[in-house]
């Protein structure tokens, strides 16, 4: 018999003390007059600045989530560096004739997830996220790490947030993981749309994230009394 | 971030695509709606190209133009001044160019060789 979840995936943050874990990301620099509409075209969310969005493959399976950072003359992509590659692949073959170039700034800057808002120096990028704050420092600014991965999984199952290599992997699609909220529903096309919008519409979305007491078999991510794993829904 | 260090971040090299010479046709039911579409006017070109989006990740793009910056490839077919962009003329080698005359879903349709599928509304194709 199927656990009962204790929780679905809303993605309202509990308040947490103030915890900062460094990332392992890459830093893509997009530039070009078509960037917006180039990674709005490729991805689950609207893309029109700031955001959070998933790129999908055609059978809507998960290439990598990542943070949109509007930074005015450039886009600045943060993702998973081990789906970098992936993500590369997957742009650079759709670029034809467009308006873009893309820089890796992996090497010059580090990527940080805090749990509140941290007063960081000017050189920080600092954007609020459904995940926390997230911020882009370049590597002479440090950031004093004070989570660690075992303290980070557990934030992330008491507040229900996917994390790439766990929930967010090339089997999942964006509503099995828990990233729903970054599918839009009202966008025009992109890759893995129509599997997407057929599974809501539908309502045959198949496996949710949920959270779960412990013990739980085939869990994603165990914390301490919870864990989360992607289970078929119950309706 | 620290913007200098991304003016310096290095340019990640990217594959592009080797230049294809297309060759192309325009099926009978094509032409004439092409003809209609020019109306005698062979100054312009039809320009067909492929854009990055749709469900299935590149679409179509048919246009009647005067001219073009794209970096593109002219042909003649049947009468007709063509371009085709080089950033996509590896996807758009060996297509023919059909009409399809019906109240849903007709209008100028490709059937694209290079397709290993398409979208439901065909205008999409990976």
């Amino acid at each position: 018999m199927l656990p009962v979840p204790v929780a679905v995936v809303n993605h309202s943050l509990e308040s947490e003390p103030m915890a900062v874990i460094k990332l392992k990301s890459y830093v893509f620099i997009v530039r070009g007059s078509d960037r917006l509409k180039f990674i709005d075209g490729l991805s689950t969310n609207k893309v029109e600045g700031d955001c959070c969005t998933v790129f999908t493959t055609r059978a809507a399976k998960v290439i990598d989530m990542v943070d949109v950072i509007d930074m005015g003359e450039f886009l600045a992509l943060v993702g998973h560096e081990p789906f970098k590659n992936d993500v590369l692949e997957h742009m650079q073959k759709r670029i034809l004739g467009q308006d873009i170039q893309i820089g890796d700034a992996s090497q010059n800057n580090s990527v940080y997830l805090s749990t509140t808002d941290l007063e960081v120096g000017n050189s920080v990028t600092k954007r609020n996220t459904w995940r926390g704050w997230i911020l882009v420092a370049p590597n002479s600014e440090k950031i004093n790490e004070t989570m660690d991965l075992e303290d980070f999984n557990e934030y992330r199952v008491m507040n229900m947030i996917p994390h790439q290599g766990y929930e967010i992997t090339s089997n999942t699609h964006p509503l099995a993981c828990g990233l729903g909220n970054l599918v839009h529903e009202a966008k025009g096309c992109y890759i893995g749309q129509e599997i997407l919008v057929r599974m809501r519409s539908r309502g045959r979305q198949g496996k949710e994230l949920v959270r779960l007491e412990n013990p739980v078999e085939n869990a994603t991510t165990t914390g301490k009394t919870h864990s989360l794993a992607i289970v078929r829904r119950i309706s | 971030m620290d913007c200098n260090t991304c003016d310096v971040a290095p340019t990640v090299v990217l594959n592009k695509p080797d230049v294809v010479n297309v060759t192309l046709t325009i099926t009978t039911k094509a032409k004439e709606m092409l003809d209609s579409a020019f109306d005698g006017d062979m100054s312009h070109a039809l320009l067909v190209g492929v854009l990055s989006g749709g469900c299935s990740g590149y679409m179509y793009d048919l246009q009647i133009v005067e001219s073009t910056d794209q970096d593109c490839q002219e042909l003649t077919v049947d009468g007709f001044r063509v371009l085709v962009p080089n950033a996509s003329s590896h996807l758009l080698d060996g297509i023919e160019i059909d009409y399809v005359d019906r109240l849903m879903g007709g209008g100028f349709k490709i059937n694209n060789p290079n397709a290993a599928s398409s979208c439901g509304c065909g205008e999409s194709f990976s």
